[in-house]
């Protein structure tokens, strides 16, 4: 008993819950400098030194390290193309690289010692950098969607071609102009805390269970389900970015009608072929 | 009165979230059933309704850190 409590028998035990933010290492200037930037600095070597292994000598003929990455690049391709279609791919880059960094990040908060010593912290179990990285999917696919659609983009807001069917017609579009406008800003909010609720709240839990079930090791199904939540967490934020890129750039107009159908509207069916056939 | 706001707060704010994610899949499910070649768009529709059904109730747990730190817990 002695040995196995040092400090006297304690149940529930005093839990160390991680703070929901950084804490300030040092300051640089006004800006503090918190153990959440070092993490990410981390991460963002641990990635980049990665890549560049991967591709410092490319063989024809892929070996190892080589052929993982291709593996991952190419299923995030195809992903992104069963997405959104051939428009989607320019935003592919953006796409990975969100989803590769929120997946790491999420799965260093399962690590230990992260978020528990001074110097390491999560940076997606800091909602400033969700936030960082929300803002940043914000404004990258509004200078999209008015770069594809000129000016008619806003027209998705302030829509008043309603009036010419009617004034009811026309309040009912203005009021979904308003309800679309306000889900916009709506968008950047719960990106944000829904990717630092579930790494967050991962992390408390995943302190109170180890607390409260006292044998070392048995609380590792949780940290298996932590794995599994910070893959989704990771996917479902940057495939709800990649969505609003879509939606950005779709128009909501007449030409709806010959450009931006999906790809299974495109494949004729074979009556069409048939007719000119016969006719010939 | 902040910790018992705090419970109330995640656990009536997960009920909507618990139902709606519980339809989804169960709906989603049913539908791979029966069609198995569109499973991979259902599939990632499922995921993204499930998020933003999900973000509910993060809204609610949010609340409860809120009130939590409140009670400098």
């Amino acid at each position: 008993m002695e040995l196995l409590f040092p400090h006297g028998f304690k149940y529930p035990p005093d839990f160390h819950i991680p703070s929901p933010t950084g804490e300030e290492l040092f300051k640089i200037g006004p800006v503090g400098y918190t153990n959440a930037h070092l993490t990410m600095a981390l991460v963002i070597v641990l990635l980049g030194s990665v890549a560049i292994l991967a591709t410092r000598n490319m063989r024809e003929r892929p070996g190892g390290l080589q052929n993982f990455i291709e593996l991952l690049v190419q299923g995030l391709s195809d992903f992104v193309e069963s997405i959104g279609g051939k428009k989607a791919l320019p935003y592919l880059p953006l796409f990975g690289t969100l989803f590769l960094f929120i997946v790491v990040s999420n799965w260093l908060s399962v690590v230990p010692f992260v978020g528990q010593v001074t110097f390491l912290h999560s940076p997606t179990a800091d909602y400033h950098t969700n936030f960082a990285m929300a803002a940043l999917a914000f404004f990258a696919y509004q200078t999209e969607g008015f770069r594809h659609l000129r000016l008619s983009y806003p027209k998705r807001w302030f829509n008043f071609s309603g009036f010419k069917d009617g004034p009811a017609i026309g309040v009912i579009f203005v009021l979904v102009g308003f309800i679309e406008l306000f889900s916009e800003l709506f968008r950047m909010l719960t990106l944000t805390l829904r990717l630092w609720g579930n790494v967050f709240g991962g992390e408390i839990m995943l302190v109170v269970m180890s607390g409260l079930l006292l044998i070392p090791g048995i609380a590792l199904p949780f940290v298996g389900l932590e794995v599994f939540i910070g893959l989704v967490q990771g996917l479902v934020f940057a495939l709800l970015v990649l969505m609003y890129f879509i939606l950005a750039i779709e128009s909501h107009d007449e030409e709806h009608e010959e450009g931006s159908h999906t790809d299974t509207d495109r494949v004729p069916s074979p009556e069409i072929h048939a007719r000119p056939a016969n006719a010939a | 009165m902040e910790a018992i706001g705090a419970g109330l707060a995640i656990g009536f704010g997960v009920i909507g979230p618990g139902i709606g994610i519980g339809i989804l899949t169960g709906a989603s499910s049913e539908a791979i059933g029966r069609n198995p070649d569109a499973g991979g768009a259902i599939r990632t529709n499922m995921i993204l309704g499930a998020a933003l059904a999900e973000g509910l109730g993060i809204l609610s747990f949010v609340l409860g850190i809120l009130l939590w730190t409140r009670i400098g817990g």
